[in-house]
């Protein structure tokens, strides 16, 4: 079936969308997310994926240089820039989520500070804030094409298929393609989309939105050289719908017509307190709720006392792992999450180490766990709920629920809270000053004349913290 | 600072600890037999002495096909877009090198990249049954990697040899996991699919990496597979195969340096997609390892399709159907036909959407057009390199017999490159009616390329690009690959 001009109309949206249609609430909302985006690459620099991809990427030079977040001797092609500092970004699993479910600022963020980096004239603060959104935009549309989107997956890990788009068309818009180019852009991308969703939960899971931002910068920059793919990319099942087993295309809005509104105004994102799959953070606050209570009757909380932990989740075969060996693994197990939140008061970056992991009274309260999944409880970031009930040899029974954590789109992180998040991430390998240096300028970046003084800041290395990771 | 390649021979040790939930999964099957890690054994394992000779034969043509196809691809603006989009980037590097372009170098996938994109720029390349591209996906890594391995430690030219091997068996087995393979394809383009994976297994190969890398290999590379139908018969099609080429490649290397993916890639697990995700149905077997008794290459039950001119495959068999009708219409002699002459042309084939197009805008087009191939064919008694040139595009005659086709899909025509078929029906004024019909064109596997005939094709297109002498010398080259000590022999003569 032959539609047409979706694909013209997202073209001529990327290529028209200026700053004038940025609202108050985008540009707030906008800007949390860049700012968690990057403390959270900070933090990420130090995992050892990033160190794989980012030896594997200095095996190639250019003349164009990009920085590499929290390294101060070090640049990349551009390319590879936006492939390490987004493998950064996931590398924990802590970066943001939307609704429908995705990453979204993981694949577009790194995409455009590379390139950003790479252009002969700096843009400002208020085009890097466009086209961040203009990326985060065109995702979210693209999500909503689908039915199959709005649930947890279950085939394609969605960054990797709407990544991509939004990467292409945030490099497009920065680049300042015409209609036509955006267009060719995306579908140039979408040959770069798709990855199965078996490596969640593995160490190659970040490189999903590693390769989003590269590609999708690549697919711009070969639109600019004057490469072609399908003009109706959008349109047509054997294009993007391929990654959809239900796919009903729209056209974008006309953002001449006063009709435009950005998705981000509607929906906002959830911001992660702890570095897991968002799933996990429902099934924390419920544990951690429930401990309390069981301490609150018993007084001495001893985890001896416990008989069986049953957790009612959402049915999800990727996140429900009973006995997880990695730190990829425990980062994707309802189990071994409730348990480190029952055992320890509190789930923490430090909670996945593999010392963490192989505790053994946390590996023998994981045995006396079992997993239900209630018909009402449905895959969806939207609608799902943890119950996590706690049963004790004395007899004692005590049930917690949360349906939504704080982080969640329905109770957003305040700014205090997210803006300290950001610090401690940022404080692993920048200095004071870089850390405030970055806070002040997202803070301000609709006012900033050219956004390379974020790379400075990006940076601004404590040398002690840079030397000690270097070597690994 | 290009870090220098060290081909690891590390021994064999327990991979880390499997997903437990895919072990509940899975009660029949003890940790470590699953289908994934038979194949990480079986490219581990694979040595050259399981190499027949008719293997060895048969991948020789490849290899040397695939060389010239690359040769006269570099001569596209498509190669060139995407080579300048390399070299903007990357500074020249004095690693490996790019067809066609003397003295010009770029970093190993970038070179896996362009020359993948040279090779399908003009849909010359190969195909096989099931259908995909298989050399293209395979040779520019495998060349690139060469390049890449220090001086004293280059492959011998069996080493080369097994590794390309090891690329298509891959592939092969791969396509064989369902049935939606067998036909032609409608969502995702199977090089795309399956080359990417070919790729990392060659490059895995070549690097010898241990059983479990070469797993995680093949894991990391499904993560960078999968092209939509859409792109095809547009300029970016070419890319499909560059990147397999070049991420297959990277997914080596990173596998190389410990990178790690899913151990249950290739199995199928209930609700977690692995590379499942491509297929509607999906039932992987297992590798048996080679170490018991030897290994029967694919390529030695199902030899490969060479194309006479730069077509999708089903346009050869619409050509071959027409040619004869011109034949017909011209007798023996040299003759013109004329669109004065013919009222209707009838073509039966095969329902294909991506290949039916009644009056195709570019080259890319016109090189997936039933309707173009026959018509050209019927005019000039054969389609050439040069049917698809502008000029030869643009003929009034052309569009003249153009706007008189029409099309029917038979129900005994499945669109499929083992079972199709192609007739071309010409109705002339006068009332004659002339019928040709093609099963199996010249350069099928059911019918294949003489070796004179495939060492023609090459000339004609490494010609374009090399002088003669080197031609002729890389023509010898591969004939000997498979006794060449040291494959820098054929390497030094792509440029």
């Amino acid at each position: 079936m032959l539609r047409k001009g979706i694909t013209e109309s997202f073209g001529a949206a990327i290529h028209a969308l200026n700053t004038t249609q940025l609202t108050d609430g985008v540009i707030n909302r906008s800007k949390r997310m860049m700012l968690d985006t990057l403390g959270v690459g900070l933090l990420g620099t130090r995992t050892a994926v990033f160190n794989k991809a980012l030896k594997h990427s200095q095996m190639f030079t250019s003349d164009e240089r990009s920085s590499v977040w929290g390294k101060s001797q070090m640049s990349l092609p551009p390319h590879y820039a936006a492939f390490v500092n987004g493998i950064a970004v996931h590398s924990m699993d802590f970066d943001d989520t939307w609704h429908p479910a995705t990453h979204p600022s993981g694949a577009v963020l790194p995409a455009l500070l590379a390139l950003a980096d790479a252009l002969p004239r700096q843009p400002s603060g208020l085009d890097l804030l466009l086209a961040f959104n203009v990326g985060i935009e065109v995702q979210g549309r693209l999500m909503r094409f689908s039915r199959e989107a709005y649930n947890i997956p279950e085939r394609f890990h969605p960054p990797s298929v709407v990544g991509v788009m939004g990467s292409a068309a945030a490099s497009a818009k920065l680049l300042g393609l015409s209609p036509a180019q955006c267009s060719h852009a995306l579908a140039i991308a979408a040959s770069s989309a798709g990855a199965p969703l078996a490596n969640t939960a593995t160490q190659t899971k970040p490189l999903h939105i590693g390769n989003a931002a590269r590609r999708g910068l690549e697919a711009a920059q070969l639109a600019q050289l004057g490469l072609e793919g399908n003009p109706d990319i959008l349109d047509l099942d054997r294009g993007f719908g391929v990654y959809y087993k239900d796919y009903s295309p729209s056209a974008m809005t006309d953002c001449a017509s006063g009709d435009f509104r950005w998705i981000l105004e509607d929906q906002d994102v959830a911001f992660k307190r702890i570095p897991a799959h968002l799933g996990m953070h429902w099934v924390v606050d419920a544990a951690l709720a429930a401990r309390a209570k069981l301490a609150n009757e018993v007084g001495n909380f001893d985890l001896s006392q416990i008989r069986q932990v049953t957790l009612r989740v959402p049915p999800s075969k990727y996140i429900d792992c009973p006995f997880p060996a990695t730190e990829h693994q425990a980062r994707h197990s309802f189990q071994f999450n409730a348990c480190s939140a029952l055992l320890d008061d509190k789930v923490t970056v430090s909670s996945y180490s593999e010392a963490q992991i192989n505790r053994p009274a946390l590996k023998e309260l994981l045995s006396k766990v079992k997993v239900e999944t209630p018909k009402d409880n449905q895959p969806n970031f939207d609608k799902m709920y943890c119950e996590v009930g706690v049963e004790t040899h004395q007899g004692q029974s005590h049930v917690a629920r949360c349906d939504t954590f704080y982080g969640h789109w329905r109770k957003p992180l305040s700014q205090e809270d997210l803006v300290g998040k950001f610090s401690v991430n940022a404080s692993s390998v920048l200095c004071t000053e870089g850390v405030e240096g970055v806070i002040e300028v997202i803070g301000n970046i609709e006012r900033v004349r050219e956004s390379s003084v974020l790379g400075l800041y990006l940076t601004m290395t404590s040398s002690q913290q840079e030397q000690l990771y270097s070597s690994m | 600072m290009i870090s220098t390649l060290q081909r690891t021979i590390r021994p064999v040790w327990a991979s880390r600890g499997l997903h437990n939930s895919a072990v509940e999964a899975l009660k029949y099957q003890a940790p470590g037999d699953t289908v994934t890690a038979s194949y990480g054994k079986f490219i581990s394992e694979i040595k050259p002495q399981h190499l027949s000779s008719v293997v060895l034969h048969r991948s020789k043509r490849m290899v040397l096909d695939s060389i010239g196809v690359g040769m006269i691809g570099s001569t596209t603006d498509v190669f060139e877009l995407a080579l300048q989009h390399c070299q903007h980037m990357y500074a020249p590097d004095d690693i490996s090198s790019i067809y066609g372009r003397t003295g010009t170098r770029l970093s190993p996938t970038l070179a896996a990249f362009v020359n993948g994109v040279a090779t399908h720029s003009m849909d010359f390349d190969d195909t096989w049954h099931p259908a995909t591209h298989p050399s293209g996906a395979v040779l520019p890594a495998v060349l690139a990697l060469s390049d890449m391995m220090p001086a004293s430690n280059k492959p011998s030219g069996l080493d080369f040899l097994l590794a390309f091997n090891v690329g298509i068996e891959i592939q092969g087995r791969l396509m064989r996991f369902s049935n939606e393979a067998h036909n032609i394809p409608k969502r995702f383009h199977p090089p795309s699919v399956v080359g990417t994976m070919g790729s990392a297994a060659a490059c895995a190969r070549l690097l010898s990496l241990d059983h479990s890398k070469c797993s995680h290999a093949l894991a990391i590379a499904a993560s960078l597979s999968g092209a939509p139908m859409a792109n095809a018969a547009t300029q970016s099609k070419p890319l499909h195969i560059g990147n397999a080429s070049r991420l297959g490649l990277e997914a080596a290397l990173l596998a190389s340096r410990g990178l790690e993916a899913s151990p249950l890639v290739l199995d199928a697990v209930a609700g977690v997609a692995g590379f499942n995700a491509f297929y509607e149905d999906y039932v992987p077997q297992p590798l048996e390892s080679p170490n018991k008794n030897g290994h029967m290459f694919l390529l030695e039950e199902q030899d490969i399709g060479f194309k006479r001119f730069p077509a999708h495959l089903g346009m050869h068999w619409v050509a071959d159907a027409a040619a004869s009708v011109h034949k017909l219409l011209v007798g023996f002699g040299p003759g013109t036909v004329s669109p004065a002459q013919v009222k209707d042309i009838l073509l039966r084939v095969p329902k294909s959407k991506y290949i039916n197009r009644p009056f195709p805008d570019s080259e890319h087009e016109a090189r997936h057009s039933f309707q173009f191939n026959a018509c050209s064919a019927l005019l000039d008694g054969e389609v050439t390199v040069q049917s698809f040139t502008p000029a030869a595009m643009m003929r009034p005659d052309l569009f003249a017999l153009l706007s008189r086709v029409r099309v029917e899909h038979p129900q005994d025509n499945p669109a499929n490159f083992n079972l199709m078929y192609g007739e071309v029906q010409v109705t002339l004024v006068g009332g004659d009616i002339l019928k040709g019909r093609c099963d199996t064109f010249y350069g099928h596997w059911r019918n294949p390329l003489t070796n004179e005939s495939l060492k023609k094709k090459f000339r004609n297109n490494a010609g374009a690009v090399l002088p003669s002498e080197k031609v002729e010398k890389l023509i010898d080259v591969v004939e000997e690959l498979d006794r060449l000590g040291d494959c820098r022999d054929l390497l030094s003569e792509l440029q």
